[in-house]
């Protein structure tokens, strides 16, 4: 398991359009992929479940990625988070 | 007569098109073979995903690809693991079908994207209400409504319309569009505007007053909606229209043109923007520029400070989406009256006269001011961006902010970062006491805009908001008009460019007086440039002068305001 934190900086935070990205990217690892923000913890494959995060912008995460491709997995999404997942 | 939300302007007349989407009754079946149900159920899923995909690509072709997005997020919305699975576990669980599976699923994620109180989850509510209603019409084989073949001079009339309902509309056939749910923002509004039809939403109770085939008459602009009208208010519509399209393809005229008066004086009309996304519209209409670039939007509804970069991206942005044209930034406006809770400002008693802007900037440096004007400056490399420091009272603030960008200037060649050097760093001129000093400012300060709706209030010390006194609250008050020539004149004699970025930049009785004093530069709305343009290409200012004097000598702000409206309708 590996996990890192990484900041949102998308100016309305976690809306369809920059979830749709995040998941897209997520669905193309093998692992598990989840990010904890204060008590909640959303799975990044699912677009409802990161919409029902309700994530606003300047939120930190924490990514936590597990299974054989987990370190590819953890570094790419952090890369496109960091990158303004699209936006 | 109603009156509802004014979503789309222009004039709609027509024939009354009911559009209802037929209640789908939902009943709890038990199933013996779930296995086979979870088949029926991808069926439907599959069906509707190819559904959703090819209106989606005749929406992107006919209207445009931001138009598609909302459809784009349904095809997400249906392919996701965690929805598909539940409605799965559920049919195989509880042995029902599939239509309350999914009824049950989607509308528990419809409640909880509602109740998260979020403008744009609210949307995201209705998307799971339309995707639901997708999968249980494929299911049922129901018919959708066929919005596609509404005959010529169709008005649509409904409670509310689905992205999916909209996305089929010819508005070659819609003449206009009411609906009782929705607003400004909503989905169907803004497809209306981007199509172009004339729309008036958030009618509450109009289904009820119409039937199918009732005449309608509908002002987007106002809102005004008129049901079976007598022949001579449909006569007055109809002269109505013709008027709004008449001045629509006369105003698309000035596209292109040069903002120049009779007597050949180059004015710049240029555009306010609160957020980068403003920008398509500022081209849209032909801006020159952007006038005021309001930064508090990056600063709202979030938990933390927005990073320098995250700034830096946004300045960039709107610097190059203009290509080289000016882009006036105002450095955060924010005070006690504003709730950011991890900025840590305190209720003001009086939060307009209080800790606010450049006096709350220069008290946070390091964490507030400097990564903003390091952006800025970083930014600036990619356009032509000018500062523009608000609410400034005394020279000393210019002087703090001007050292402080010489400071970080020095940092980024040391680091060997790229801006530009002769970044123009002006003022936002708005309140009583910068008016007075406006000479003194016009020595240092690079440009001045003057923010009319705040200097008006401070001038007449009336808060615009409060009924009991907004009497007192006109550009047109002598005073306000002193304090505008007497800036205006201040900086042409240092010649400095002036430009005037409020409410006041638009108003036709106002125009003749700034053109008259000197104004450089309007800043307006983008969807006002046009018409601005006209008006100053039918003015000569030498012609001016003597309406200005005539203006400058009544003593009270009804017989200026109306001496400005026989001059204008003259």
């Amino acid at each position: 398991m590996v996990s890192e934190k990484v900041m949102i900086k998308n100016p309305s935070g976690l809306h369809l359009r920059p979830a749709g990205i995040l998941c897209k990217e997520a669905i193309k690892y093998q692992s598990t992929i989840h990010f904890h923000f204060r008590n909640t913890t959303a799975n990044a494959k699912s677009v409802l479940s990161v919409l029902g995060a309700c994530i606003k912008s300047g939120s930190e995460l924490e990514f936590v990625c597990e299974g054989e491709d987990e370190e590819e997995a953890l570094a790419a999404i952090i890369k496109i988070v960091r990158d303004g997942l699209g936006e | 007569m109603y009156k509802g939300t004014n979503a789309s302007a222009g004039i709609g007349i027509g024939t009354i098109r009911i559009v209802e989407e037929k209640e789908l009754v939902i009943k709890r079946e038990t199933v013996t073979d779930s296995a086979a149900e979870i088949q029926r159920f991808k069926g439907a899923l599959e069906t509707s995903m190819k559904q959703t995909e090819a209106l989606a690509a005749d929406l992107a072709t006919r209207v445009g690809e931001k138009e598609a997005e909302i459809l784009n997020g349904h095809i997400m919305l249906l392919s996701d693991p965690m929805l598909t699975g539940e409605i799965e576990s559920m049919i195989q669980k509880d042995l029902v079908n599939s239509e309350f599976a999914i009824e049950t699923v989607c509308t528990n994620y419809a409640d909880m994207f509602a109740s998260m109180g979020d403008e744009l989850m609210q949307q995201r509510a209705t998307d799971m209400r339309d995707i639901k209603t997708r999968m249980q019409k494929v299911l049922l084989g129901a018919e959708s409504v066929d919005i596609a073949s509404l005959p010529e001079g169709s008005v649509i009339v409904a409670r509310d319309l689905t992205p999916s309902m909209t996305a089929g509309i010819n508005p070659a056939n819609v003449t206009g569009i009411v609906t009782e749910l929705g607003g400004r923002t909503s989905h169907s509004a803004i497809l209306a505007r981007a199509l172009e039809i004339p729309a008036v939403v958030a009618l509450a109770g109009i289904l009820d007053q119409v039937k199918d085939g009732d005449r309608i008459v509908l002002d987007g602009s106002d809102g005004t909606v008129i049901v079976n009208p007598e022949d001579a208010v449909l006569a007055q519509y109809q002269g109505k229209r013709e008027a709004f399209l008449k001045e629509k393809k006369e105003l698309e005229k000035y596209i292109g043109q040069a903002s120049v008066t009779k007597d050949g004086v180059h004015v710049e009309l240029v555009a306010n923007i609160g957020k980068p996304d403003d920008v398509d519209k500022v081209l849209q209409y032909d801006g020159e520029g952007v006038g005021l670039f309001r930064t508090e939007f990056l600063f709202m509804d979030r938990d933390a400070m927005p990073t320098e970069e995250e700034q830096f991206e946004a300045y960039r942005k709107v610097a190059v989406a203009l290509d080289g044209k000016p882009v006036i930034i105002r450095t955060l406006d924010i005070g006690g009256d504003k709730e950011i809770p991890y900025m840590g400002l305190e209720k003001d008693e009086n939060p307009f006269l209080g800790y606010r802007a450049v006096r709350f900037c220069l008290d946070r440096k390091d964490d507030v001011y400097r990564p903003q004007l390091r952006a800025l400056l970083r930014a600036s490399a990619f356009g032509n961006i000018k500062i523009m420091v608000p609410l400034v009272t005394c020279i000393d603030e210019y002087r703090a902010v001007k050292a402080l960008v010489e400071e970080i200037k020095e940092e980024l060649d040391d680091k060997g970062i790229k801006y530009n050097p002769n970044i123009q760093l002006g003022i936002m001129v708005e309140t009583a006491a910068a008016s007075l000093i406006a000479d003194i400012f016009a020595r240092e300060a690079d440009f001045f805009s003057i923010g009319t709706n705040d200097l008006t209030q401070y001038t007449m010390s009336v808060d615009r908001g409060n009924d009991k006194i907004s009497y007192l609250y006109s550009t047109f008050n002598p005073a306000v008009l002193r304090s505008i020539k007497r800036i205006i004149t201040c900086a042409r004699e240092a010649g400095i460019m002036v430009g005037m970025c409020g409410e006041a930049a638009s108003d036709p009785m106002m125009i003749p007086l700034l053109l008259a004093f000197g104004l450089n530069e309007f800043s307006m709305s983008p969807s006002a440039i046009l018409r601005a343009r006209k008006m100053i290409t039918e003015y000569s200012t030498q012609e001016l002068q003597e309406v200005a004097d005539k203006a400058m000598s009544f003593a009270t702000t009804a017989e200026v305001e109306s001496y400005m409206k026989e001059f204008v309708n003259s």
